[in-house]
């Protein structure tokens, strides 16, 4: 063997990357939109942590000697509803309860859709199987299933994160299993197996982490939809109730003030279009940040 | 000399396809002894690579093995999924041809070296770790504690088959399956890889089978080699049988297509015609269309084995016809 080779092998350098998630990252914030929808992200996460320092006001305490201020009123900065309850304080509280919803209806979601994508993937036994029960729930429109799901098991804030996550299953069951349908082909997937794993082990420990840049794509993208579910179900009466902040249960109630006091509805309304347009962006810039092959920069 | 480790008796392997039933392996038999290194030569497809998985217990879902692989008194064909996992990177273990897509690209080479042995070791991630940088360290990759954190993509081909290497020999094995491990890398390379594995298989005292269609590896590793033509063995012997005195004229054609770079006169004489389709029906002896010493009789009949020697053994029928009437069936051309 010539030795000269061996050296040279054995003495190559290990080439410095950066670690995974700040190159990730620094793709990410190249894009200008996505670093706006980060912003308001981190603004409505703040907002929600902390929205007692925030609010100036109880949200639902009602003094109707101040009903229907108008934006710009002294010790009331974005006005007050037909209650005389300060908009600000309920628009704060009102972040707390969409990124509830957000988080909660995503993770169940992820939950649910994860699991059957990854057994259909897997075992094309349960295939079949799975693959017709979420082409069922594919069948109804999505807010129409939400509804029905409401409609069985009450009105609630709670019942809209179950309604909704049931809803997100679906998509994401059909984004994991052709995932996985791809990955377990891979030889390392042999590869592990002729070590001995288990199939548990192969799925949980070594085809769902390679699964997971579409995952998080769809997770950042379905809060938005959440969000905007949330709010229509709200506005239609389905979620939140009176006097829970809700954005949309706020658009709801304000609507009969529309003429009177624009700012009800137009408050609320603004900060569902600002969320969901970041949480859409950022998905978006997200899918190509964690597409390798969008590496285009250099 | 030594005992016998793996004993492969008529095995059969069949898949399940749209067009019907097809076999990739037909009834081969061959055994193992303890420390001894086996190459499986033959061309692209001809069932060398089933045959790993089939003892492995690691073919798709529309395969069946018949037969038996008896390996330390146990028959593998017959165990229950559960009992073949613990075999599977304890027992038994695997080296892939690409050491690039054997390497799970999301995970460090530290995590993937644990694996074997958290699986079968039950050994806390410390010990696992320490074990882990042992290995690397036995494969001659310098900087382990360093390389233990690095991903795939990190390495060169050979260190990456190197890692391979380490993470098959995690356990120490008594049998390493070595499914071309040298195909996808450099000459030079290639050369370090069969030199680690013949020192590591003494080390570990393991024996390997190796598959290859390369002749000039089975030339440096084998000592014992398997000549397989469509799914069947036609020839096997002592790697100096196999190479001074070769029976068939397969086995032939394969030592011509070698290039000698040392005889400037050396022509490639490359064998005609490729492998048959898996689901080709071929009367009598599978090689006799491509065979240049082709008789009325290797259509008729599949070939008997003939044993030549006491560690060589030929499946054609120039054999029989050697011993009456040799002369006859020689062609214009010779191989």
């Amino acid at each position: 063997m010539p030795a000269e080779t061996a050296t040279k092998e054995l003495i190559l350098p290990a080439k410095k990357k950066e670690w995974e998630i700040g190159r990730i990252f620094k793709r990410l914030i190249k894009n200008k939109a996505a670093v706006i929808g980060l912003i308001i992200i981190i603004l409505q996460i703040v907002l929600a942590v902390f929205a007692p320092a925030f609010a100036a006001h109880n949200p639902v305490k009602q003094d109707l000697s101040l009903a229907e201020l108008p934006p710009g009123t002294d010790g009331h900065w974005l006005g007050t509803d037909n209650y005389g309850r300060d908009m600000w304080s309920r628009l704060v509280y009102g972040a707390r309860i969409s990124l509830f919803v957000g988080i909660g209806a995503v993770a169940l979601g992820l939950a649910g859709g994860i699991t059957l994508g990854l057994l259909s993937g897997y075992y094309r036994k349960l295939d079949g199987i799975i693959m017709r029960f979420v082409d069922l729930l594919f069948a109804f429109p999505g807010i129409l299933l939400a509804m029905l799901i409401i409609a069985i098991l009450g009105t609630s804030l709670l019942n809209v994160v179950i309604a909704i996550s049931i809803w997100s299953i679906p998509t994401c069951a059909r984004i994991v299993r052709g995932s996985v349908l791809s990955v377990k082909k891979q030889e390392y997937i042999l590869a592990m197996k002729s070590l001995g794993a288990s199939d548990t082990r192969i799925l949980i420990k070594h085809i769902l982490p390679n699964c997971m840049a579409p995952i998080i794509v769809f997770a950042t993208m379905r809060m938005a939809t959440a969000i905007l579910s949330t709010a229509s179900l709200s506005f239609l009466g389905l979620g939140a109730q009176p006097p829970t902040p809700e954005w949309g249960a706020m658009i709801s109630a304000g609507q009969d003030f529309m003429w009177t006091s624009p700012h009800m509805i137009v408050i609320p309304g603004i900060a569902i279009m600002c969320v969901v347009f970041a949480f859409n962006v950022v998905g978006d810039a997200l899918r190509d940040a964690l597409d390798p092959g969008m590496n285009l920069e250099n | 000399m030594e005992k016998t480790i793996l004993e492969v008796e008529d095995l059969v392997t069949t898949f399940k396809t749209a067009g019907g039933e097809v076999s990739a392996v037909r009834g081969i038999s061959f055994s193992l002894k303890k420390g001894e290194t086996l190459c499986i030569v033959g061309e692209s497809g001809c069932g060398k690579s089933i045959t790993a998985l089939s003892i492995m217990g690691l073919l798709a879902a529309n395969a069946k093995s018949r037969g038996n692989v008896h390996f330390n008194g146990k028959n593998l064909l017959e165990l229950k999924q559960d009992e073949m996992r613990k075999i599977r990177g304890n027992d038994i273990s695997m080296i892939f041809q690409e050491p690039m897509t054997a390497l799970n690209p999301t995970f460090t080479i530290g995590f993937q070296l644990c694996e074997p042995l958290l699986i079968h070791r039950n050994l806390s991630k410390k010990a696992a770790r320490q074990k882990g940088i042992d290995l690397l360290k036995q494969v001659g990759i310098p900087m382990p504690e360093k390389r233990m954190k690095q991903y795939p993509h990190e390495l060169s081909g050979g260190m990456r088959q190197r890692v391979m290497i380490a993470i098959a020999l995690a356990c120490s094995p008594k049998l390493l399956i070595a499914d071309e491990p040298t195909t996808a890398l450099d000459v030079t390379i290639q050369a370090q890889i069969l030199d680690l594995l013949n020192d590591l298989k003494e080390e570990f005292e393991t024996s390997v089978i190796m598959i290859t269609h390369d002749m000039g590896v089975v030339a440096e590793v084998a000592d014992r080699v398997i000549v397989m033509y469509a799914g069947e063995v036609i020839e096997e012997g002592s790697v100096e049988e196999l190479f001074n005195d070769p029976q068939h004229p397969y086995t032939r054609g394969l030592l011509a297509s070698v290039p000698n770079v040392d005889d400037p006169e050396f022509k490639l004489n490359p064998i005609p015609g490729t492998l048959p389709n898996l689901n080709e029906e071929i009367r009598g002896c599978r090689f006799h269309p491509r065979c240049p010493f082709a008789m009325e009789k290797c259509v008729q009949a599949s070939p008997v084995q003939t044993n030549r020697k006491q560690n060589h053994s030929v499946r054609c029928w120039l054999q029989e016809a050697e011993a009456d009437e040799y002369s006859k069936c020689q062609p214009s051309s010779a191989v």
